[in-house]
């Protein structure tokens, strides 16, 4: 009987040299101390917080998404902060080169010291000259600052004086001077009440802003535009991004499970659109698609048709042509990591236990290849920003007065000789999101897929 | 191998055939008669397309393009002076051959200097001029061909005159200078961080330790041994540099004034001459079909243990 044990386990004891014995506090419940021992100190550590932890050690990507935060912050919260918009002309203030300003403005800022609120004619978009005659209201302080306009003035500056007590000035501008200063009578009320009573409002500024980025030929300011066009390139790329994701990523994984006939002709389809030298097309589909969807913003009235129309035609077909061309590579980086894993236990156990094609793809296969995903649509934004600046350098893409920054750059070409700084802020900002995020997607992939690390 | 050759040419003829057809469909998907001006009548619309045949249907249209290809006559422009024949406008003044002469220099630029890079950074891995070389090359794929193209033309024509503002029949070795490193320089960094990248790979290799046993020096190492291995995914690249030069030319073209085909062809698509659309069309991807056949080829003559015909099921 004991042979025949010894036999059947390898590991077992013999029970001869055991000696067995139970002590009475052997039976006690565990204290709570010693309940805690056998607890596990240390978390599990999940894939994200393991990804973000190898992520973290890497200087250089990390120094990267700093500067792609701050990148995001220019775009986004930078427009907020200045008093320019991307697509006001301030007429008095063409051509100006960054930091610099017009005589008007300059004349403007020689009075601000002495007052508390301004409301300048040369300050704003489109007005060089007249303000006619009418009823205005400057606020300040939360009231309404009422005045009326006996005649038509030229350049002009009001001022609220808020030292001692309150006045309105009025002062002219004549050939770079300030040749008359007068108050002016008002009268103090609500906001409610001044516009009740006809009040037109009059948009006012502490103090003149600089064009730290200059301006451009039509007097719009360049930060603002620069600002405004590195948001709508970020957005350019992000979206266009995950529509090769959405579409790589179905593709690809239904080829790669589906397998046999099914996945030879979806890859022979890859590979056909691989082949065709996709900017030849690109160009074609520019200007075959804005007429056509135009009609379709013009005529139709829902939200989506809203939204697009607000992005333009060229920004898109941009998008359309991405959904047509771009999504190969990705399809194909599915299909690899879906060949792998379809082979892997987990997905025989859930085929065996009846889930569908469908759902293996959701729940198994995909969240499984989300690394290289996160990795792939990383490295598609540049790639897409790129693809947009150079449609927009060739007078495709986005239509005035929108900017990206590759409208921007391609505005500042042809003046290059004699205003050669414009090129340089759009260039730079662009240079640095495409270099940012490239060396993001560099740190994603070692974070993400250890494997690949070299 | 043969087998494999004519499968690929196959498909070159096939890709090509599908692009004819979808450019035929999108050009005349642009909306508006490429005869439609301002002073012309309906009836001289109608009559320039029966001239010109666009009164057909547009199968009869796919299939007269079709044969006239094959026959070698890409057709006429509707635009230019009567009867100017698209192969004139392509291949005629020297232009293709100018495109041809500016891409491939680049591309020889691109590859004669983007490889030994690579290898130095490898060879001299950790080394202030890898650091130095690693910044060129990261900085150098985040510049677009234009931005680069028109600092160039700033700093060295502009502001130093060193080099001409107008490039135009690139005569002269000077006038090749700005548009060759815009077109190549983009690509070089690209090809030195892959020779670089696959190099180390190479280094690792059991067969590198095993010939550094045997005493080879590590030049010969580095030149006979590691490169041969390392060089096919630079091989795989050149595919994609090619179709990216042409699209460079696009732009490369414009700004320094070179009167390429790349500068046409923007030009014809937004015109809307039909015929001319195609013809370049046809003839830049015929091109960029090819040298990808050509780099598929030489892709398995350099490594024969890649299989190219797919066995994965």
């Amino acid at each position: 009987m004991k042979e025949t044990f010894a036999k059947l386990s390898p590991f077992q004891v013999d029970p001869e040299r055991v000696k067995i014995g139970f002590a009475a506090d052997d039976f006690e419940k565990a204290s709570a101390e010693e309940k805690s021992s056998m607890v596990e100190t240390r978390k599990s550590v999940s894939y994200w917080r393991d990804a973000w932890r190898r992520f973290r050690k890497n200087t250089v990507s990390m120094v990267s998404l700093m500067v792609f935060l701050l990148v995001l912050f220019f775009a986004f919260i930078g427009p907020y902060l200045i008093p320019y918009n991307y697509s006001n002309q301030y007429r008095s203030s063409q051509k100006l080169a960054p930091g610099e300003y017009s005589d008007k403005e300059l004349l403007i800022k020689s009075v601000e010291d002495d007052i508390d609120f301004m409301f300048a004619t040369a300050l704003q978009p489109g007005s060089i000259t007249a303000l006619s005659a009418g009823d205005y209201y400057l606020k300040y302080k939360g009231k309404a600052w009422c005045f009326s306009l006996g005649k038509t003035t030229g350049d002009t500056v009001f001022a609220i004086i808020d030292g001692e007590f309150v006045k309105i000035m009025e002062r002219d501008i004549k050939n770079g001077e300030i040749t008359a200063s007068k108050p002016v009578d008002y009268f103090k009320t609500s906001e409610k009440d001044a516009k009740a009573q006809g009040y037109v409002k009059l948009d006012g500024v502490r103090s003149v802003f600089p064009h730290v980025f200059g301006t451009d030929s039509t007097g719009r300011d360049l930060m603002a535009r620069t600002m405004y066009g590195a948001r709508v390139s970020i957005i350019i790329g992000v979206v266009a991004a995950v529509i090769v994701l959405i579409i790589g990523s179905i593709y690809g994984s239904i080829s790669g499970l589906a397998g046999g006939r099914v996945d030879f002709i979806m890859q022979r389809v890859v590979e056909l659109i691989y082949s065709i030298p996709e900017v030849l097309i690109v160009l074609l589909l520019q200007v075959v698609l804005k007429d056509p969807l135009q009609n379709w913003f013009d005529s139709s009235n829902t939200v989506f048709a809203k939204a697009m129309s607000d992005l333009g035609s060229g920004i898109v077909s941009i998008f359309i042509t991405f959904a047509v061309l771009y999504w190969v590579t990705m399809a194909r980086i599915v299909r690899g990591q879906v060949l792998q894993l379809k082979k892997q236990e987990y997905v025989t156990a859930a085929t065996a236990l009846g889930a569908s094609n469908a759902r293996i793809i959701r729940r198994h296969l995909l969240p499984n290849c989300v690394g290289q995903l996160v990795i792939t649509t990383c490295l598609q934004i540049p790639s897409a920003i790129f693809l947009e600046s150079f449609l927009s350098f060739l007078g495709l893409g986005v239509s005035a007065p929108m900017a990206s920054l590759g409208s921007l750059c391609s505005d500042a070409i042809a003046t290059i000789s004699l205003y050669p700084y414009r090129l340089v802020y759009p260039a730079v900002v662009l240079t640095i999101i495409v270099l940012s995020l490239n060396l993001v997607g560099d740190g994603l992939r070692d974070a993400l897929d250890p494997r690949l690390k070299k | 191998m043969g087998i494999y050759i004519l499968k690929r040419i196959g498909v070159a003829v096939l890709t090509l055939l599908v692009i004819m057809t979808i450019t035929f469909f999108l050009m005349n998907a642009i909306p508006g008669s490429p005869f439609l001006t301002e002073k012309s009548t309906p009836l001289q619309i109608e009559l320039a397309n029966k001239k010109y045949g666009l009164d057909k249907p547009l199968i009869v249209q796919l299939k007269n393009y079709i044969v006239n290809y094959l026959k070698g006559d890409l057709g006429t422009s509707l635009k230019m002076q009567e009867g100017t024949s698209v192969n004139e406008i392509i291949f005629g003044q020297g232009k293709f051959a100018l495109s041809m002469r500016l891409g491939l220099i680049s591309l020889l630029v691109a590859v004669v200097i983007g490889i030994p890079l690579g290898c130095l950074a490898a060879y001299k891995r950790g080394s202030w001029l890898d650091g130095f070389l690693r910044v060129v090359t990261t900085v150098g794929v985040a510049i677009p061909t234009f931005v680069l193209a028109a600092l160039l033309l700033i700093v060295f024509a502009v502001k130093l005159s060193w080099l001409p503002t107008l490039s135009g029949n690139l005569t002269g070795w000077k006038s090749y200078v700005m548009p060759v490193i815009s077109l190549s320089f983009y690509y070089m960094c690209y090809i030195a961080k892959l020779t670089r990248t696959s190099m180390l790979d190479a280094i690792n290799q059991d067969y590198i330790r095993t010939a550094r046993a045997k005493g080879v020096n590590t030049r010969g190492l580095i030149l006979k041994h590691a490169l041969r291995n390392s060089l096919i995914p630079v091989i795989t690249y050149l595919g994609p540099v090619c179709a990216g030069i042409i699209t460079g030319s696009f732009v490369v073209e414009s700004t320094f004034s070179i009167p390429g085909l790349g500068k046409y062809f923007v030009q014809c698509v937004l015109s809307r001459d039909y015929p001319v659309i195609m013809g370049t069309t046809v003839v830049l991807s015929a091109l960029v079909i090819f040298m990808n056949l050509v780099v598929d080829i030489t892709y398995k003559l350099v490594d024969p243990r890649i299989t190219l015909v797919s066995k994965e099921e």
